[in-house]
């Protein structure tokens, strides 16, 4: 059984993108920082209009620490019928950053990298130059700590796991006896009367 | 024991507040997550928790008298509940409807605050993920029960 | 739990002709936990900002610390309104990383559109029941949740629980269908036609109806595809991309289905569009009702992913320790990253998993239908009254299990 409290094993030395099995999900490319910008552009004027989506994952371990997942479609902004949209194909740009490394901002060319980039700031602590409110989105805003990197706790800070106020003790339970009256006492009586053959 | 009139009427009208309180009890829309669809079942025709006296329920917490906790409790939402229950007159109850809001549920992490009765004080808790409209609708008998039979409620016991 | 001492940030500055209102995240009418930060000039939308995460129940990461089959049953708690959708859209994923994709049998793929259909309908009555209490139109609630019960009593005879069955696994199905449940199919097929008449003559030549939501959030092509929109959103807006036709998947290819779009991207139009998918739906599950009564196994055939059946466990050493092995530490699943959609109710839902060959998740990164859609509240919203707020948002559908995770 996994213990939540355990941490998963550290993807020191693993890189699982550079071991996938051959799916035929996407096309799938590698892009460093400084060229995310440009390659995202030229693709985006190559038809790739659609930012399916924005993700990130922390390799705890590796160099560069987290990678940033932009996943596109190539679909015409336009009215169209499921004929001419056919099996439109997909792309992955994975982008390695450093920790405390910002990458540029996509906003401006899909509007639906705001909130997308919003959550990565929010959950792993990437900063995204340009982008016009990068405040948190899911944790509240006052909240310390990335809560989706590998070496934050899974219960969270120490501090909410705070003693239970007075009126949350149940007093209707009485601590020490099970509901089902199967003491060891009684299960210990049940063996006696089966090997005396009494009913 | 010797009964004074006065204590005796007033005993009386207790019992007709708390029958009228029990027979009318209007719930708070507090759907948060799974547990709010099927808190919506109950309120459909299959299950119909209308005819147990909740013809209605409040949007605001004013006019509500029974928060029904369903869903679980995210640490920003955490607050809010606070502050909704604070808003609500007394006396009011509370359901903790299904596994997250009893006790934060299968979902054992950072995000989910373990347990809706650190913040507020529960009357019924209802487990289940999410627990089924019957569930939810014996919980408001046992607050009915409670309701008529002591505990908070009527006009002589203050909350 | 306090209050924070330090003030929250100020969302959007308050001028002198406007107000700044909070709507929500406890609201009839947001459909779940939603804030939006409105600046309104008496009645009229100058600036809408939807405030999320007052559901953010930390899945993704609790997914890291389960085994792949128990990670299941929290990527269900997501989209709850169509939770076979999740648990389809994960289990073809982790089957594409075990390589396992061709040894599904033919009849689990087909109980898998099955349900998946079935899903459809019954969220698409949870949307329109709320849609149109949002309105005023009481009854269309009860009419919907009556035909959502006759769904959900099949769902629980086949995977045991109402919402959340875990019925579709990794490598097929938790069991095949129970006797008698293909006779209860067969009665809801026949009750469909006349409950989608009642629903349709509830609604769609109601004129009030069509006042309120006629021209209302009208989404351009161009503007649905930069916002991200998919789903019924994005094909009322004229573009038919739906992730059944354009990646089919459990066989989808081998069904007549047709695809209704409309070009207006109103409200009204998104309405017809989810009417619509409801009939195409039930079509489909007309289809996969007729191959239905062939029998067949229902779970992949390999022992290191699927669990013996229950008898063969006191007769055979391999299958007792096979049941051990896959109950105490799960299978493992070679290291990789993928990315599986589906065609969820609300649109395309994806999920990039990444393995690193232990029996856990590495990462699961869900693409949420729920939260682009939602974030084109954003664009449409300027300009409108308040009213048309709640109607906008009603037929954006959106989930906030999903929208939060």
């Amino acid at each position: 059984m996994p213990s939540t409290q355990v941490p998963p094993i550290a993807g020191a030395a693993i890189d699982p993108p550079s071991l996938r099995p051959p799916i035929d999900d996407a096309v799938i490319e590698r892009a460093a920082p400084s060229e995310l910008r440009s390659r995202l552009e030229t693709l985006k004027a190559g038809g790739y209009a659609m930012l399916l989506d924005l993700g990130a994952v922390d390799y705890l371990g590796r160099a560069p620490r987290f990678d940033v997942v932009y996943h596109l479609l190539a679909l015409a902004a336009k009215v169209a019928t499921v004929v001419e949209i056919g099996t439109p194909t997909r792309v992955r740009i994975l982008c390695g950053v450093d920790e405390g490394q910002s990458l540029p901002t996509v906003s401006d060319l899909w509007k639906s990298a705001d909130w997308a980039e919003r959550e990565v700031y929010d959950l792993f602590g990437i900063r995204f130059d340009g982008h016009p409110d990068l405040r948190r989105i899911q944790m509240p805003y006052d909240w310390v700590g990335h809560p989706l990197r590998k070496d934050y706790p899974m219960r969270g800070p120490a501090l909410e796991r705070a003693p239970r106020p007075a009126f949350a003790n149940k007093t209707n339970v009485v601590a020490g006896s099970p509901p089902s009256g199967r003491t060891l006492e009684a299960l210990q009586e049940q063996v006696k009367r089966v090997r005396e053959g009494r009913p | 024991m010797t009964v004074n009139p006065g204590q005796f009427m007033l005993a009386r009208l207790d019992d007709v507040a708390r029958w009228a309180q029990s027979s009318s009890v209007w719930p708070l829309t507090m759907g948060l997550a799974c547990c709010a669809i099927e808190m919506m079942t109950v309120t459909s025709s299959e299950y119909d928790i209308a005819r147990l006296g909740s013809e209605v329920f409040r949007s605001s917490p004013r006019q509500a008298d029974l928060m029904i906790v369903s869903g679980r409790v995210a640490q920003k939402m955490g607050p809010v509940i606070k502050r909704l229950y604070d808003q609500m007159a007394d006396p009011k109850w509370v359901i903790s409807m299904g596994a997250c809001a009893s006790s934060g549920g299968i979902f054992d992490n950072y995000a989910i605050i373990q347990g809706v009765d650190t913040i507020i004080p529960v009357d019924v808790y209802v487990p289940g993920c999410p627990p089924t409209p019957d569930g939810l609708l014996y919980a408001v008998n046992l607050i009915q029960q409670q309701i008529r039979e002591g505990g908070r409620g009527g006009i002589l016991a203050r909350a | 739990m306090t209050l924070s001492a330090t003030p929250p940030p100020e969302i959007i500055a308050q001028t002198e002709n406007t107000m700044v209102l909070s709507m929500g995240p406890q609201h009839p009418s947001t459909h779940g936990v939603l804030q939006i930060v409105l600046e309104i000039d008496s009645e009229n939308v100058v600036k809408a900002d939807p405030e999320i995460g007052y559901l953010h129940t930390g899945i993704e990461k609790s997914a890291e610390g389960l085994f792949w089959t128990q990670a299941q049953t929290v990527i269900e708690r997501m989209d709850y309104l169509a939770p076979s959708s999740n648990a389809l859209c994960y289990a073809l994923a982790v089957e594409k990383l075990l390589g396992i994709t061709e040894g599904i049998p033919e009849r689990a793929q087909t109980i898998r559109v099955l349900i998946g259909e079935l899903t459809r309908i019954a969220s698409h009555c949870v949307w329109l029941g709320t849609h149109g209490i949002d309105l005023g139109a009481i009854s269309v609630f009860f009419y919907c949740f009556d035909l959502r019960e006759n769904i959900l009593d099949l769902q629980e005879a086949a995977g045991g629980a109402r919402m959340h069955p875990n019925y579709v696994r990794v490598g097929g199905l938790n069991g095949d269908l129970p006797d008698g449940y293909l006779a209860r199919l067969d009665a809801l097929i026949e009750k469909f036609p006349g409950r989608m008449r009642e629903l349709r003559g509830l609604l769609q030549a109601n004129p009030i109806f069509q006042d309120r939501t006629i021209d209302i959030g009208v989404l351009t092509p161009e503007e649905a595809v930069q916002w991200n929109v998919t789903g019924p959103s994005l094909r009322a807006s004229g573009v038919a991309y739906d992730v059944r036709k354009a990646f089919p998947y459990c066989g989808y290819q081998t069904y007549d289905l047709e695809i209704p779009t409309r070009t207006e991207g109103d409200a009204y139009a998104r309405f017809l569009v989810r009417l619509d998918e409801m009939d195409q739906s039930i079509r489909l599950i007309e289809q996969t009702r007729r191959r239905l009564d062939t029998p067949g196994p229902v779970m992949i055939d390999d022992p290191k992913v699927a669990l013996p059946p229950k008898e063969t466990i006191a007769l055979s050493m391999e299958a007792l320790i096979h049941h051990f092995k896959l109950i105490s530490e799960g299978f493992r699943v070679p290291p990789g990253d993928v990315y599986q959609s589906v065609e969820s109710p609300r649109g395309e839902l994806g999920y990039y998993i990444v393995s690193n060959g232990e029996n856990k998740p590495y990462r699961i990164r869900t693409r949420p239908p729920s939260m682009y859609n939602l974030q084109a509240l954003k664009g449409i919203a300027p300009g409108n009254l308040i009213a048309d707020l709640v109607v906008m948002i009603g037929s954006l559908d959106p989930v906030f299990g999903e929208v939060d995770r």
